[in-house]
């Protein structure tokens, strides 16, 4: 354990002259002074310092005589009855951050929504949210949104508009509605009914609904019909197993609902709870380094054109052991004995193991169903009964109705939602049609297809649209406005009515819905209106599930071993590259959210671009440097030499390089979908380009190598073997080390915080949660780049073992509120000082900008203003603009220039928690306050509480034997704790 | 020699008068002590709450709620002046401002900069008479800010009363209001700074 070697990046594990450098300085360079030689030379005279010494006098004189300005108090008229002002009101509704439609909590402070959580009452999810649906509130004050509909680019009244395309639609022959997944029953239920109006006009009036994702699931969805008989995704029962293999999936960081994996695969592996016998193993095997396979016990890169390969001989394994006879092997690169040992542990969690791919090869996702099949996993850990619809794309579909568009036979195009021209691998198709085919699109922005449509009607923004959404069959979770909607936009569904011809709105249209469909389902309430409000209060309904039933596997595979020998033209193009999403920016739908775009890649510890993702030894074969620009068939791309990566493959990041999204998004990264193939109908995640070198070299805006530990055990890892013995090692120092300091007496409260690194996966939900909560700027790249980012909390990732597959760990390191603070010993104004309740206060307003804490702060997390962000025009995100401003949280001030800043342990909300038992006069309750990143992490690996309760939960773990500080050797007593972390790793990096 | 010490004297004593005359200045800076504004309706404190008893909490109604006291909304005036005094000049602005749906604009009497927090609910429910803060109200017929409202003031009242509530605090058992403002740290810089 203690022999492992932690290393950040290449660069730290073979001692880089230029990291070696770094290392020795405190501040990563050197501040800029100018000043020229002659200008020491002191010319003032006696009389040139009087008159300046008379001025600066009658100055400050004057300035003592001002006034502050006239401030003015504009009361409502007439106040909404739950309007207090100063309070916070909370509404249940549903995340439109992507389409796993997590039940979110939206914060809103004087009719205005500053912050969403999950909702704990969505029992899919767990009550955590991750990094894209808690930014998604600032997509809702982005000012780049159309301000109203567009016909033909000029802006018209929705009355206009609507007459326009209901003249249009009348008998138009066949419409194609290109959506996104529908995740909403309700939104189904209606276009259904649209398709079949008007039968009269037989022949002349025909809808075709088509869901489009550009991170498609199209290969599992045609397996499972295949060989199940049913078009679905399965359910994925992640709790319910005891053994996960991942086969180039990333089901934790971005991968069809990552919020409800994390949760699950938390809960499986919480041994602080005791969970020691039942601990999830999990194995992963893929091409590039993703945060699922960061967070695996066992970890195999492989190229992606060996994907069915290995698929295949794990099954060949498993039918091995069940007595089978076995179908012929293809040619892969795991030794035997690795995929041996996989499906013994497999087979001897039959039925309580799980095979997932994110593949879009269909025949990897034939064996992988064939090997669930096998297990006995269909009907237990993978649900066919209760399918998810968190992402419907269907690419076969998609591509027939692109000939049909381009063969003439579509006289008109509805974009909800979807921007091929951006998104899509061939966008001059697009391009073309639109050149001929009338179009529609609902996007709330201009871009890249909205700019080519006839017309634009813009969609409404989650957080302001009524709707449902039933991301797994039986869990209901309702979305309901918390804002006046904000544009003259209008949402899509009602903009469907309009053009229907449906007296009534969508409101009224949904509430129909859940009459006729949910209310029939409980018995609870007698009254549909009592259920009603029950439900949108709850945010959640959910009825109890069908049966699981086994499927039997039908079709031949040795077909499919046939097919998979056949697939050589994919990978013919030289280098293989695998197709996968950032956790920030994702598929590129909020790519104009600074805040997705500032998140720095858990893995890569990237922000603000895309990059070539390439193994230490393809790059040292290749001569090729971190930042080196290389061509891949037309397009550049700097290069970012990423341990872990599949040596002969790279991977590069979808979401990127968009055109129309906005001044945020515009411009960042290059966009990489037209180097993905159709193939059989599918859009590929993977594929093979040529490459070649640039000859020119950027700098990526990387937080990678600062803050450097020196080679301490800043992390510390046990394994589940070692913890079981009765001589584990006890990971706290709890011997008393000399002081200079008096002890201090707590007599109030005693506040302290534990993060489990055994669940910590790393998915910065956490940090997107504190820059919400505690109005954080956004610096840009060329900041980052000076490592100048203002995160109050950051994700420390660390690598041991060989660099061709390491072994990661994830760190989430932020103030630790020493109890004998180093900062606050060299504050010279004493700006920041100690609480009685044990927390390190930082007052703003006395600070004058010395950096003295920060330089003296031994875990480097102080972050100094170095501008104004909130009123420079060069940092023109979001705290710029009056729209921006509105997602402020008006209890915490925003932070001036020149001063310093860091983690206060969110003490508003300690305040806030405190100040709710006072004037219900009671005790405050363990759990009753919760911090940011505590409250929105989805593995809930962090708590917070109070050691002054001996009945709290900080308190016991604070006594844990895996409990230890950072430096604890410093002897400055941080109230933050840590747990190392538990796995099933063999020591010494991953087999 | 004398006239050198006279002189030194003289000069001593003017950078002494000048100097403590502007550090006393520029501590009044953002301090509005006096200030009282010509408001866009004529409301007179002293007729309301002083003359006819009104209680401060049925208009300020988010004092014993929230961070804000809250100026009251139109709709509150109207309960009563929907009846009373419906001819008089400064009523009827209430009433054109409901009809045409323009919000009044006060002017802000009492103001607290951004970094300092500052919440009525905690004050109201342990029992702060708004008089405290805010002087004789009720004798006022233009609100004017009394009080210095500066960090100094604040300090100085708690330190003269301390804090009666140990609320949520498990080992507190004084109630003695000092020992329990010693206790749960009430001068602590981010009770309000943050």
């Amino acid at each position: 354990m203690s022999e492992k070697k932690y290393w950040k990046g290449p660069e730290e594990l073979h001692g880089d002259p230029s990291f070696i450098e770094k290392k020795k300085q405190e501040f990563p360079e050197e501040l800029p002074v100018f000043y020229q030689k002659e200008d020491l030379k002191l010319s003032a005279s006696r009389r040139d310092f009087l008159k300046i010494l008379g001025f600066s006098f009658a100055g400050s004189a004057l300035a003592a005589c001002t006034r502050m300005p006239v401030e003015k108090a504009i009361p409502y008229l007439v106040k909404p009855e739950e309007v207090t002002p100063g309070v916070a009101n909370w509404y249940a509704s549903a995340c439109g951050g992507c389409a796993a439609s997590c039940g979110i909590l939206a914060k809103t402070r004087d009719g205005r929504p500053i912050k969403v959580e999950g909702n704990p009452e969505a029992s899919l999810f767990g009550g955590g949210l991750c990094a894209v649906g808690q930014a998604h509130i600032l997509s809702l004050y982005d000012d780049e949104r159309l301000k109203g509909p567009l016909w033909q680019g000029q802006s018209v009244s929705w009355e206009k508009i609507d007459q326009e395309i209901k003249a249009k639609l009348a008998g138009a022959g066949r419409v194609i509605l290109l959506t996104q997944t529908l995740t909403s029953s309700a939104t189904r239920a209606l276009i259904d009914e649209w398709k079949k109006q008007n039968p009269s006009l037989k022949g002349q009036w025909q809808l075709d609904a088509v869901t489009y994702e550009p991170m498609s699931l199209s290969a599992l969805r045609e397996a499972c019909e295949k060989h199940f008989g049913v078009r679905v995704v399965p359910h994925y029962r992640l709790e319910e197993s005891d053994v996960v293999l991942g086969l180039n999936c990333d089901f934790l960081g971005t991968w069809l609902s990552p919020v409800e994996f994390a949760s699950a695969y938390s809960k499986r592996r919480r041994v602080r709870e005791n969970n020691k016998e039942n601990f999830l193993k999990h194995i992963q095997i893929e091409t590039s380094l993703s945060l699922t396979g960061s967070n695996a016990d066992q970890r195999i890169p492989i190229k992606p054109s060996e994907e069915a390969a290995v698929a295949l001989a794990v099954l060949n394994e498993l039918m091995k052991l069940a007595g089978q006879s076995s179908l012929s092997a293809l040619p892969h690169s795991i030794n035997a004995a690795d995929i041996q040992s996989i499906a013994q542990q497999l087979w001897k969690h039959r039925g309580r193991s799980l095979v997932i791919s994110g593949s879009q090869q269909i025949e990897t996702q034939s064996f992988v169903l064939a090997i669930n099949s096998l297990l006995g996993n269909i009907g237990t850990t993978v649900d066919l009964d209760n399918p998810s619809q968190q992402n419907q794309g269907d690419d076969r579909a998609v591509e027939e109705a692109l000939k049909d568009m381009e063969s003439g036979r579509v006289a008109a195009v509805i974009f909800y939602g979807t921007n091929p021209v951006y998104s899509h691998p061939e966008p001059e198709r697009w391009i073309a049609v639109l050149k001929k085919v009338w179009s529609i699109s609902l996007s709330d922005r201009l871009d890249e297809t909205a700019s080519l449509a006839t017309a634009v009607c813009p969609d409404h923004h989650a957080l302001e649209s009524w709707n449902d959404a039933e991301p797994v069959a039986h869990h209901v979770v309702f979305q309901q406005p918390v804002i006046r909607p904000l544009r003259e936009s209008r949402q899509a569904q009602e903009s469907f009515l309009k053009w229907m011809g449906y007296e009534g709105n969508y409101y009224q249209y949904l509430k129909e819905y859940a009459r006729s469909r949910y209310f029939s389902q409980q018995s609870g309430f007698l009254s549909f209106d009592a259920f009603w409000d029950h439900s949108i209060q709850q945010g959640v309904f959910e009825t109890s599930e069908s049966a699981r039933k086994n499927y039997s596997f039908q079709g031949s595979l040795s077909e499919v071993v046939e097919q998979a020998k056949s697939q050589k033209a994919l990978w013919a193009l030289g280098m293989e590259v695998s197709f996968y999403e950032k956790i920030g920016v994702r598929d590129g739908r909020g790519a104009n959210n600074p805040w997705l775009q500032e998140l720095p890649d858990p893995v890569s510890k990237v922000s603000w671009d895309n990059y070539a993702c390439v193994s230490p030894a393809q790059a040292k074969k290749m001569g090729l440097g971190e930042g080196d620009v290389v061509r891949l068939k037309d397009i550049e791309i700097p290069v970012h030499i990423q341990p872990g990566q599949a040596a002969g493959a790279i991977s590069v990041a979808v979401g990127y390089g968009r055109t129309h999204v906005g001044r945020a998004g515009n411009g960042v990264g290059v966009n990489v979908s037209r180097l993905r193939s159709v193939h059989g109908g599918v859009v590929m995640s993977a594929g093979s380009v040529s490459l070649e070198k640039a000859g020119r070299t950027v700098e990526l805006a990387c937080t990678q190598l600062h803050h450097s530990m020196e080679g301490r055990d800043i992390v510390r890892e046990v394994s589940l073997v070692d913890l079981a013995k009765a001589s584990h090692e006890d990971h706290g120092k709890k011997e008393k080390l000399i002081t200079l300091w008096d002890e201090k007496d707590k007599e109030g409260h005693a506040w302290s915080m534990a993060v489990d690194l055994t669940n910590c996966i790393g998915c910065s939900a956490c940090v997107i949660g504190c820059q919400a909560e505690n109005n954080v700027p956004v610096v840009g790249k060329d900041e980052v780049r000076r490592q100048r980012e203002m995160h109050w909390i950051r994700i420390d990732r660390y690598f041991n073992g060989p660099e061709d597959n390491p072994q990661t760990v994830y760190q989430p390191m932020m103030c630790q509120h020493c109890g004998n603070a180093p900062c606050e010993t060299v504050c010279p104004v004493l700006a920041t000082v100690h609480s009685s309740d044990g927390l390190n206060q930082q007052v703003y307003n006395r600070c004058v900008g010395t950096r003295y804490c920060a330089n003296n702060c031994p875990y480097k997390v102080r972050r100094f203003n170095w501008f104004d962000y909130a009123h420079n025009d060069s940092f023109n995100y979001n705290m710029n603009s009056d729209l921006g401003n509105m997602v402020l949280n008006p209890d915490i001030v925003v932070r001036m220039r020149g001063v310093m800043e860091k983690c206060s342990l969110c003490v508003q909300r300690i305040q806030e928690g405190k100040l709710a038992a006072k004037r219900e006069g009671g005790p405050l309750k363990d759990g009753d306050i919760k911090l940011a990143c505590e409250q929105s992490c989805p593995s809930q690996a962090i708590v917070f509480g109070d050691l002054k309760d001996p009945k709290s939960r900080i308190s016991k773990l604070n006594q844990d034997k895996r409990h230890y500080h950072v430096l604890e050797e410093l002897n400055v007593q941080p109230i933050v704790g840590y747990f190392s972390k538990v796995s099933e790793r063999s020591s010494g990096g991953h087999s | 020699m004398v006239k050198k010490i006279v002189v030194i004297l003289v000069v001593l004593s003017i950078i002494w008068f000048v100097g403590s005359q502007l550090i006393s200045q520029a501590r009044q800076v953002g301090v509005n002590q006096g200030y009282e504004p010509d408001q866009p309706i004529a409301f007179s404190h002293k007729v309301h709450a002083g003359d006819n008893q009104v209680a401060c909490l049925y208009c300020h109604v988010g004092a014993d709620k929230g961070r804000h006291a809250g100026i009251p909304s139109a709709n509150i005036c109207m309960n009563c002046h929907g009846q009373i005094k419906t001819d008089s000049p400064e009523i009827k602005k209430i009433k054109i401002a409901l009809e045409q749906k323009k919000p009044i604009e006060w002017l802000k009497v009492h103001r607290l900069p951004d970094f300092a927090y500052f919440n009525h609910s905690q004050h109201v429910t342990a029992g702060v008479n708004c008089q405290e803060c805010h002087g004789e109200v009720q004798s006022m017929t233009r609100m004017r800010q009394e009080k210095p409202l500066t960090m100094g003031w604040c300090i100085d009242c708690h330190r003269a009363k301390g804090i009666v509530s140990p609320s949520g605090h498990p080992d507190i058992k004084t109630k003695n209001p000092k020992e329990i403002m010693k206790a749960v740290g009430g001068l602590d810089c981010a009770k309000c700074h943050y």
